[in-house]
């Protein structure tokens, strides 16, 4: 079935070399032999109508407002053997730490700046450092991240490395728990040989951290009311809002729900008013709040941030953790390890050049077909070249771009991103991968085993975003002592 | 329970009730336009009949010339400047059931989820009368699947009692709706011919599903006085304006867990209103010139009850 697939200098998942699967893999491959074609291709359609039906969709935004849709699923599995989870869990759990230590520290006192670790301005001058919004808050725990979503790419050694840090409001999570409830019901024979981490109780770990952020003057701290804001049925991830409110079972709200009094956060119910300890939020920093941030902000409640400030409610994950996450910022975190932790790094980052620098500048505009450029403010694979994939035209357009705003831009060398083979119109064939891994938590910082695959689909193709048509797939972390030969 | 939430719940369940009642009322009248072969002002009248129950005439007419069974089956069933025509009330139903999914039973959301996708594919510009007639078939199977759901999945806690109420406030409404607008047809139509029209009172029955059981009950004579007691006030009628407002009530005390407080008491009164209103209706004859100003009434009591649940429950 894998006949014919081709081998190349990616890495590849699955595959060792054109003839021989991974070890891990091995069972996998087995059973996958046993199946026809057309009962694969049966099981993928009815695998693709379960997330339809259900209504498991995002919202692709275009001119005329948004469509929903499902990820397309892929029936492959990533699987990962239990020694390098490890290593990607205990690197992820570092990764937070530090950043949730930098989090505190610009927002109180700045000591990583007057020590010149990280270079004043771009903490200052970040588009998403609230200094007057989120300076000083004192929060539970001293607890910035309640939830991230760390993006990781293997290069084609084979090494994990760290792209992106998602620490405002990773979304995809539902898709982690919907891929394996598919998998599960429309390939059941591969679960009987594999000893996989279950995905179970994984919500109450979820709830447990959700619930530690008890705001100093809650009136029921045993017992504390959590609640999940969503910016509406509207948004791109409306589907991850409502899986994670009714699998922690708090009440799902909007902005419209609540209600500011002495700078106490209610929200509004058939029998009044009830006090609400805790806010998981999935709206932006910027429509938070119209009193402190965009006034126009129809989303938001007045009065939100100056409550939290009070410590009558807490808010998580906390304002201003953009200034963390940022695509230049991210360059520094392996030196915030360093710094804060006082640990090497567990899991490296992609090399990244600034482009403010004259010098460097002038090296990556003479390389740019072979490097990939990245706006530090966007994200979803928006405004960005692919250097090797771009047209000359594409070429000539970002030499302006970084010509007029070089600061908005960083280079980073093309990853040759690893490559799983994918099952689609009927056929396997190689497709990039990352994976986003969840690290949850407070005091202690908890890795949801495995995470979401995220798959380019469109051959050749590196995005992975699902609003530019990429796929997703369950991903399986191996259990210590279980064979290696899964 | 969010007022936003409850107040979705309720729309909800009218949203899908008024879907299968219009499916109801416009599959009636294209059966026995099939039987009428006579053209002219009786069809038309009968045709600005359903619209009138369904829709609006006068928006009817800022669009389209004529009365013509097609269009006027196209306004009803598809068109999306009419805000309730039934694909834009089915819309509505999935857009308020999306955004309470956590609350609502998986199944119900599936169920209304797979019908407005099916609907999405559908081209509705080439659509032909016959394919209507499966589409109203199709709205009336997905409502009784809907409230089966209802019935068989869902705890008897707050959730249950607002969808419960939703309908049973949209049927009362749609029934007074059906009454006036038949009053008011039958008595132009006396005032043309001079004779009785007992043809309307037989529409009426049909529209609202019920002709059958009025057979069962009453002679198959069309006694206007005993229709009109029929589908006001007959108990054991799942449609009578009575039975529904019964149910509305007993919704609401199970809401109250049987207690009139301060800030439902509004409410009671209101529905203790209409009761009474009910009771004069049954043990004094009306004459046909009363009922008219009756059935306003009724229309504003509801409107008022839909008006006051809402500040009851603090809906936005």
């Amino acid at each position: 079935m894998l006949q014919n697939y081709p081998a190349s200098s990616f890495y590849d998942e699955m595959m060792a070399d054109a003839e021989s699967t991974r070890p891990h893999y091995e069972k996998f491959h087995r059973i996958l032999q046993q199946m026809t074609e057309e009962e694969l291709h049966e099981k993928h359609e009815t695998a693709q109508l379960n997330f339809l039906r259900q209504g498991i969709t995002f919202t692709v935004y275009h001119k005329d407002g948004g469509t929903e849709r499902t990820m397309p699923f892929d029936l492959v599995p990533i699987i990962i053997p239990p020694d390098q989870w490890e290593t990607i869990e205990r690197g992820a759990k570092q990764r937070v730490r530090a950043l949730n230590h930098f989090l505190e520290d610009v927002y109180n006192g700045k000591k990583i700046l007057e020590d010149g670790i990280i270079p004043r301005e771009f903490v200052e001058n970040n588009q998403y450092y609230f200094e007057q919004q989120a300076g000083g808050l004192s929060l539970p725990h001293k607890n910035h991240i309640y939830l991230a979503g760390i993006d990781l790419i293997r290069d084609n050694e084979g090494t994990y490395r760290v792209l992106e840090d998602n620490l405002r409001n990773p979304s995809g999570m539902s898709y982690v728990f919907q891929n394996r409830f598919v998998m599960r019901k429309v390939f059941p024979e591969f679960f009987f040989e594999h000893d996989i981490c279950t995905l179970e109780h994984q919500m109450s770990h979820l709830h447990q951290a959700l619930l530690s952020h008890v705001p100093e003057n809650s009136k029921n701290p045993q017992a504390p009311t959590a609640v999940l804001q969503t910016p509406g049925m509207y948004n791109s991830a409306y589907y991850d809002h409502v899986f994670l409110a009714q699998q922690m079972g708090i009440e799902l709200i909007e902005g419209q729900d609540l209600l500011i009094k002495d700078h106490v956060v209610y929200m509004k119910t058939v029998r009044g008013l009830q006090r609400v300890d805790i806010i998981y939020r999935r709206i932006d920093d910027e429509f938070l709040d119209p009193k402190e941030f965009r006034e126009d902000s129809a989303l938001g409640v007045p009065g939100l941030v100056e409550a939290c400030r009070r410590g009558n409610v807490s808010i998580v994950n906390s304002v201003g953790n953009g200034v963390a996450d940022d695509k230049a910022v991210y360059a520094f975190v392996p030196d915030m390890i360093r710094y804060y932790l006082e640990e090497e790094p567990i899991l490296p980052n992609v090399d990244t050049y600034f482009l403010r620098d004259e010098k460097t500048r002038e090296d990556v505009l003479s390389r740019l077909p072979e490097l990939v450029i990245k706006n530090v403010g966007a994200s979803g694979g928006y405004d960005m070249l692919i250097g090797p994939q771009a047209s000359p035209e594409e070429i000539e357009r970002f030499r302006k771009k970084i010509q007029e705003t070089p600061e908005q831009y960083i280079a980073q060398p093309t990853i040759q991103l690893s490559r799983a083979p994918a099952f689609q119109e009927q056929r396997f064939y190689p497709c990039h991968v990352d994976l986003r891994v969840y690290a949850v938590g407070s005091d202690d910082v908890h890795v949801l085993p495995g995470g979401l695959s995220r798959v380019a689909l469109k051959e050749g193709s590196l995005v992975v975003n699902s609003s530019q048509g990429g796929g997703g797939k369950d991903t399986w972390v191996l259990r210590k002592g279980g064979s290696e030969h899964a | 329970m969010l007022s936003r939430v409850a107040s979705s719940l309720f729309w909800m369940a009218r949203n899908v009730e008024r879907a299968e009642s219009n499916a109801r009322v416009l599959e009636s009248r294209l059966i026995n336009a099939l039987e009428t072969s006579e053209y002219g002002a009786v069809a038309v009248s009968d045709w600005e009949t359903v619209l009138d129950i369904c829709a609006s005439t006068e928006e009817y007419r800022t669009m389209y010339d004529a009365c013509e069974p097609k269009d006027i089956a196209y306004y009803i069933s598809f068109h999306r400047y009419n805000i309730n025509s039934i694909l834009n009330c089915m819309e509505n139903a999935r857009n308020n059931a999306r955004s309470i999914r956590d609350i609502i039973p998986e199944e119900l959301w599936e169920t209304l989820n797979a019908h407005y996708l099916t609907m999405q594919d559908e081209d509705y510009k080439t659509w032909s009368i016959r394919r209507v007639h499966r589409f109203l078939q199709e709205i009336k199977t997905f409502s009784y699947t809907m409230q089966g759901i209802v019935e068989s999945c869902m705890l008897r806690e707050e959730a249950y009692h607002f969808i419960k109420i939703g309908k049973w406030l949209e049927r009362a409404e749609k029934t007074s709706r059906v009454l006036n607008v038949v009053c008011e047809k039958t008595k132009e139509a006396e005032e043309l011919t001079q004779t009785s029209h007992y043809y309307y009172w037989l529409s009426a029955l049909q529209f609202l599903n019920g002709h059958d059981a009025y057979l069962k009950r009453f002679p198959p004579t069309m006694e206007p006085s005993q229709v009109l007691s029929f589908l006001i006030s007959y108990e054991q009628f799942p449609r009578s304006i009575e039975y529904c407002m019964e149910h509305v009530r007993e919704g609401v005390m199970k809401l109250e867990d049987g207690k009139v407080s301060h800030y439902s008491e509004e409410l009671f009164n209101a529905l203790d209103h209409v009761t009474n209103e009910f009771m004069k209706i049954k043990f004094q004859k009306i004459s046909t010139e009363e009922i008219g100003p009756f059935l306003d009434r009724f229309q504003n009591d509801c409107n008022r009850i839909s008006y006051l649940f809402a500040g009851t429950y603090y809906f936005v």
